[in-house]
C-alpha cells in the first residue's frame, strides 16, 4: 500500500482543497484602485455589439405587440378574449403576478437580510438583484390591472370619498395585497435607490453630453460629504431591516389570496410560509441567471462577479429548496392525511390526471435537481449549470403557481363545472410581460452602473490577509 | 483679511485623519473644515465630530403618522361608507392589523428617504466645490483659511502626505 500518497489519496485531496482555498481569488482580497474599477463599470455600461441591439429590437417588438398590443386588444374586446371562465376565473395573470412577486423578493433577500447579517459576498450584486425586485413588481403590477378587466375603474379600490357610497373592504385579502404591494413597490424602489446615489455621482463625473445631465439630475448634487454619507447609510440601516418584515408581509398576503378562501387545495395555515419559501427560491434562481447573463455578456464583469459569489449562491439555492421541501411536504402531507373528500379528488387528478406532468416537473426541478447537484461544489462554482439550475427552478416554480391557481379551481365541490383551464390571450401577454423585464434590465444596465463601486470599495477596505504563522490568513475589520 | 477655501487631496484615510488633526492645531475649526470621499468614512475613523442626522427621527415620526393613518383607514373610514357584509362587524380588528402594519411601514419608508433629501438638502444644483477624483477613491479636505496663511498650510499639508493642496472654487457638478 503506498503509504507516502496519504490514506485513500487524502494529502493529495487536501492539498487541491488548499489550493482552491487562495483567498486572493476572492473579490474583496483582489482589490483594484477605486479610478479603475469605475473606469470597468463604465466601460461596461457603454459597450454594446450588434448583438445587443438585435436582442433589444426583439424584446421590444415583443413588447409592443404581446404587451401592449395584446393588453389594448384584450381592453377593447373585453376579457373574453382571455381563457379565464367558469370554475377558472383566477388564470394566468395571477399566475404571473405571483410569480413576478416571487421573483422580486430576490432583491430584498440578498440586499436587505444579508447586508442586516453582514454577508460580505453579497457587495457586487446586490444591485442586480435590487432591479429585479423593482423591474418583477412592476411586472406583478401590470398583471394585476389585466387581471382587473377594466383596469380603468382600478381607483375603486382606492379610498376616494364619492357620492356613490363606494368605499374598499379592508377585510378583504385583495385589498391587504393593494396596501402590501404598493409598500412593496416605493420602499424596494427607495432601497434601490438610496444606494445608487453614490454611483450615479461617479458616472456623472465621467460623462459628457445627455449621459452627463442625465447622471447630474439623478445624482441630486451628491459629493460624498460627511454629512451627506451619514444621511444616507442611517437611511440605508433602517430600510435594510424595515424592508424585510414587509417583504415577509407580501408574500403571506399573496398566500392569503388564497388560504383565506375554504376551498380544497387552498384553505391551508402554512401557506404563508411556504408562499414566502417559494418566492424566495424562484428569486435565488432568477439572481443565478442574471448574473451568469452579466458575467457572461458585459465586459469586465469576471473581474466583479466571480465563481465564489455563484458559490455562496449555490449554498443559499440548496438551503432554500430543503426549507421549501420542507414546507411543501407539510402542506401535501396535512391535507392527504386530512380524508376531505374534495381534497382527495384534487390531490389524486394532480398526480395523475392531465396536468400530472406539470405537477412532476414541478417536484423535479424544484426540489429533486437541487438536491442532486448543489451539493456539490464544483456544479455551485460553474456558472453556466447553476444558471441553467436556477432557470429550472423558475419553471418549476411557475408550474406550482399554476398548479395552485387555475389548476386547483377546476377541482372544486361543484362537478357539474369542472372544466380545465386553458389559457388564451394570456399566453401572449405572459411572453409581453417577460419581454418587458428583460427589456428594462438590458436598458438599464446600459444606463445605470449595476456593480455598486463604492460597496465594492468599502468591502475590499475592510478585508486584508493577516499573516498568521506561515499562513496568509483572511481577515475583516468591523467598518461601521 | 479675506478668506480662501483649499483643498487637501489625500490617497489615504491614515494621512487625511492626521491632516485634520494638524488643521486642528494650526486653528482650524470643525465648521470650517469639511471632508468628502468617495466611501463613507465613520468621524472616528476621522477624528471629527459626530455628525447630526434627523433621518432616524423622521422615520420614527412617519413611522407614528402611518399608524395613525392605518387606524382612521380601518377603524374610522368603514363608519363613513358602511359596506355591510354577510353580517360580519364592520371593524373588525384582525384584518385592521394587517392595514396598519402596511400604513406604518409605507409612511416609515417615505418619511427615511425623504429625511435623506430634507437633511442632505437633495436635490442641489448649484455650484459646489468638488473635484471629480473624489469618486475615484480620494480624500478631500476642504477647508477655509486667510488668504495669507495659504503658504503655510499648503506645505504642512504637503509634508503630510497630500497629493496636492490647492485652492478651490464652486463649480457646476
Amino acid at each position: 500500500m503506498a503509504v507516502t500518497s496519504g490514506y485513500l489519496g487524502a494529502e493529495k485531496a487536501h492539498a487541491e482543497h488548499e489550493e482552491e482555498h487562495d483567498p486572493r481569488e476572492s473579490l474583496m482580497y483582489d482589490p483594484l484602485p477605486r479610478g479603475v474599477m469605475n473606469e470597468m463599470v463604465m466601460d461596461s455600461m457603454h459597450t454594446t455589439s450588434w448583438k445587443f441591439w438585435v436582442v433589444l429590437g426583439i424584446l421590444a417588438f415583443l413588447v409592443a405587440t404581446c404587451f401592449f398590443y395584446a393588453w389594448g386588444y384584450m381592453i377593447a374586446k373585453g376579457l373574453g378574449v382571455a381563457g379565464v371562465m367558469r370554475p377558472s376565473y383566477w388564470g394566468v395573470f395571477l399566475v404571473n403576478t405571483v410569480f413576478w412577486i416571487g421573483i422580486s423578493h430576490a432583491g430584498t433577500f440578498i440586499s436587505a437580510i444579508l447586508r442586516v447579517m453582514k454577508a460580505e459576498f453579497r457587495r457586487p450584486f446586490t444591485r442586480a438583484a435590487e432591479l429585479m425586485t423593482t423591474f418583477g413588481l412592476i411586472q406583478a403590477g401590470s398583471s394585476i390591472f389585466m387581471h382587473l378587466g377594466r383596469v380603468w375603474l382600478s381607483y375603486w379600490m382606492f379610498p376616494i370619498p364619492n357620492e356613490r357610497r363606494l368605499w374598499p373592504n379592508f377585510h378583504s385579502p385583495l385589498m391587504w395585497d393593494l396596501l402590501a404591494i404598493t409598500t412593496y413597490v416605493l420602499g424596494s424602489t427607495m432601497y434601490l435607490f438610496l444606494p445608487l446615489i453614490p454611483d450615479l455621482a461617479m458616472a456623472r463625473d465621467r460623462s459628457t453630453g445627455w449621459r452627463k445631465t442625465f447622471y447630474r439630475i439623478l445624482s441630486l448634487g451628491f459629493r460624498g460629504t460627511e454629512g451627506e454619507w451619514r444621511h444616507l447609510t442611517t437611511a440605508m440601516n433602517i430600510f435594510a431591516f424595515a424592508i424585510i418584515p414587509v417583504m415577509f408581509s407580501v408574500h403571506t398576503i399573496v398566500s392569503w389570496d388564497f388560504a383565506m378562501a375554504s376551498r380544497p387545495g387552498w384553505s391551508s395555515t402554512v401557506f404563508g410560509p411556504y408562499f414566502v419559501l417559494g418566492a424566495l427560491h424562484s428569486g435565488m434562481g432568477a439572481v443565478a441567471v442574471v448574473l451568469f447573463l452579466m458575467r457572461s455578456t458585459m465586459k469586465h464583469m469576471t473581474y466583479f462577479i466571480r465563481k465564489e459569489h455563484f458559490d455562496a449562491l449555490g449554498k443559499l439555492m440548496m438551503i432554500v429548496s430543503f426549507t421549501y421541501a420542507y414546507f411543501f411536504f407539510n402542506d401535501y402531507i396535512v391535507q392527504w392525511y386530512g380524508g376531505d373528500k374534495w381534497t382527495d379528488t384534487l390531490l389524486h387528478w394532480l398526480e395523475e390526471g392531465p396536468m400530472a406532468w406539470m405537477f412532476y416537473q414541478m417536484i423535479a426541478f424544484n426540489i429533486v435537481i437541487p438536491f442532486l447537484t448543489l451539493w456539490n461544489k464544483r456544479v455551485r462554482q460553474t456558472p453556466w449549470l447553476l444558471a441553467i439550475i436556477g432557470l429550472l427552478i423558475n419553471v418549476g416554480m411557475y408550474w406550482e403557481r399554476y398548479l395552485i391557481i387555475p389548476v386547483t379551481l377546476t377541482i372544486n365541490r361543484m362537478p357539474f363545472t369542472w372544466k380545465l383551464y386553458e389559457p388564451r390571450i394570456e399566453i401572449f401577454l405572459t411572453i409581453g410581460t417577460f419581454s418587458m423585464f428583460l427589456l428594462f434590465y438590458m436598458i438599464a444596465s446600459r444606463l445605470i452602473p449595476l456593480i455598486p463601486v463604492w460597496e465594492v470599495q468599502e468591502g475590499q477596505m475592510v478585508h486584508s490577509l493577516r499573516k498568521v504563522g506561515k499562513a496568509q490568513v483572511p481577515t475583516v475589520s468591523e467598518f461601521e | 483679511m479675506s478668506d480662501t477655501t483649499l483643498l487637501a487631496l489625500f490617497e489615504d484615510i491614515d494621512p487625511a485623519a492626521e491632516a485634520i488633526d494638524k488643521l486642528h492645531e494650526m486653528g482650524v475649526t470643525d465648521d470650517r473644515l469639511n471632508v468628502i470621499s468617495g466611501v463613507p468614512f465613520s468621524h472616528k475613523m476621522l477624528g471629527r465630530p459626530h455628525p447630526w442626522t434627523n433621518v432616524s427621527r423622521l422615520a420614527l415620526g412617519g413611522a407614528a403618522a402611518g399608524f395613525v393613518v392605518g387606524i382612521f383607514l380601518n377603524f374610522g373610514t368603514p363608519h363613513l361608507y358602511n359596506v355591510s357584509v354577510g353580517g360580519q362587524y364592520i371593524t373588525p380588528i384582525p384584518p385592521g392589523l394587517i392595514i396598519i402594519f402596511e400604513m406604518t411601514m409605507l409612511f416609515a419608508l417615505l418619511s427615511t428617504f425623504l429625511g435623506v433629501f430634507l437633511d442632505s438638502f437633495f436635490p442641489n444644483y448649484r455650484p459646489m466645490e468638488y473635484v471629480p477624483e473624489i469618486s475615484d477613491g480620494k480624500i478631500g479636505l476642504f477647508f477655509k483659511i486667510p488668504e495669507a496663511d495659504q503658504e503655510k498650510f499648503t506645505s504642512a499639508l504637503n509634508q503630510l502626505g497630500a497629493e496636492s493642496v490647492q485652492p478651490t472654487e464652486a463649480r457646476q457638478l
